[in-house]
């Protein structure tokens, strides 16, 4: 609304160097929550019974990937995401699905950022690249992503 | 389980699946939102207002949610696939919002014999989620795992 000054954040473009690491731990997952993610969105059956995925290639119940991928998005807010002033993201590139996610295993990531670039169009923003690596609690590497970010620049009235 | 109906082998390149609407209310998306990505234009439908999107927009990870519900429902659950090795990319053209009509399009790009395994192949596949003005708001190109009628086949 024009007139009204934003609130400001406390992460902006100028905060994401290439090399810099963001480390985030993750809750115990459950098996109620990767039963209850797949129901609503991918009711494979390694994803939702837990006697018939022991039969599976999977020896076991295993979560969906989207539910993985959706965890890490939660850490990542919870980590800087919500006090950045983040304008989105145009979408990832190389996800790739290591091992299983099982019940009571617990995630760690890690992200790393590998790409900085103002907007040429918008010079108020820029994008950001980062790799996550995503990992259980046996350091077994489970998931690894790019994704970009737009992420404003800091304003000048905004503290560094 | 339910019966397969398709293997491997029926994945040809040209392969193309269109699946009905579904669409996601507010409270559908705040809801994901506020569990896996509580981003404000996600979350609260006032806040919303005052951000680039100018309302409530979907997770981009709900967006991909509903379609692979759209591809179990449609056909996946009667297939014999065993899984995904993940996505070369996965890009959000568009925002979804609240009521808009998701469809979602499969095609068949490959079909490759597993080097490892003859028993399994692999199908890679784009993946275009449609709104109701035919925009293209999210497509993904990615591959799955399935496993082999019989080996020669």
């Amino acid at each position: 609304m024009s007139g009204q000054a934003k609130p400001h954040k406390k992460y902006y473009f100028e905060d994401f160097v290439p090399g810099d690491v963001w480390e985030a731990e993750g809750p115990l997952v459950t098996k109620e929550e990767i039963i209850d993610f797949a129901s609503r969105f991918d009711p494979q059956y390694f994803h939702v019974d837990e006697a018939a995925a022991k039969g599976s290639t999977y020896g076991g119940l295993i979560a969906s990937g989207w539910h993985t991928v959706s965890l890490c998005m939660r850490m990542m807010c919870d980590r800087y995401l919500l006090e950045v002033e983040s304008l989105g993201s145009p979408g990832v590139d190389h996800v790739r699905w290591l091992q299983p996610v099982r019940p009571g295993d617990r995630l760690r990531m890690k992200m790393t950022v590998l790409e900085a670039k103002i907007s040429r169009t918008k010079p108020d923003r820029g994008s950001i690249l980062h790799r996550w690596e995503v990992y259980n609690q046996r350091g077994e590497l489970v998931m690894t992503m790019d994704g970009y970010g737009i992420v404003g620049r800091r304003p000048h009235a905004a503290p560094p | 389980m339910t019966a397969i109906k398709l293997y491997w082998v029926d994945f040809v390149p040209g392969w193309e699946y269109l699946s009905p609407p579904r669409s996601l209310n507010a409270q559908e998306i705040t809801s994901f939102a506020r569990e896996y990505d509580p981003q404000a234009y996600h979350t609260d439908e006032e806040a919303a207002k005052a951000t680039p999107f100018g309302g409530l927009i979907a997770s981009g990870w709900q967006t991909c949610g509903v379609a692979m519900r759209l591809m179990c429902d449609g056909y996946l659950l009667e297939t014999s696939c065993i899984g995904s090795p993940g996505l070369d990319e996965l890009r959000w053209f568009k925002p979804v919002r609240p009521g808009d009509a998701l469809r979602l399009r499969s095609t068949v790009l490959e079909q490759a014999p597993s080097q490892k395994d003859a028993a399994r192949g692999t199908v890679k596949f784009r993946w275009d989620v449609l709104n109701q003005k035919d925009e293209v708001v999210c497509r993904m190109v990615g591959r799955q795992h399935y496993r082999r009628r019989s080996p020669a086949q």
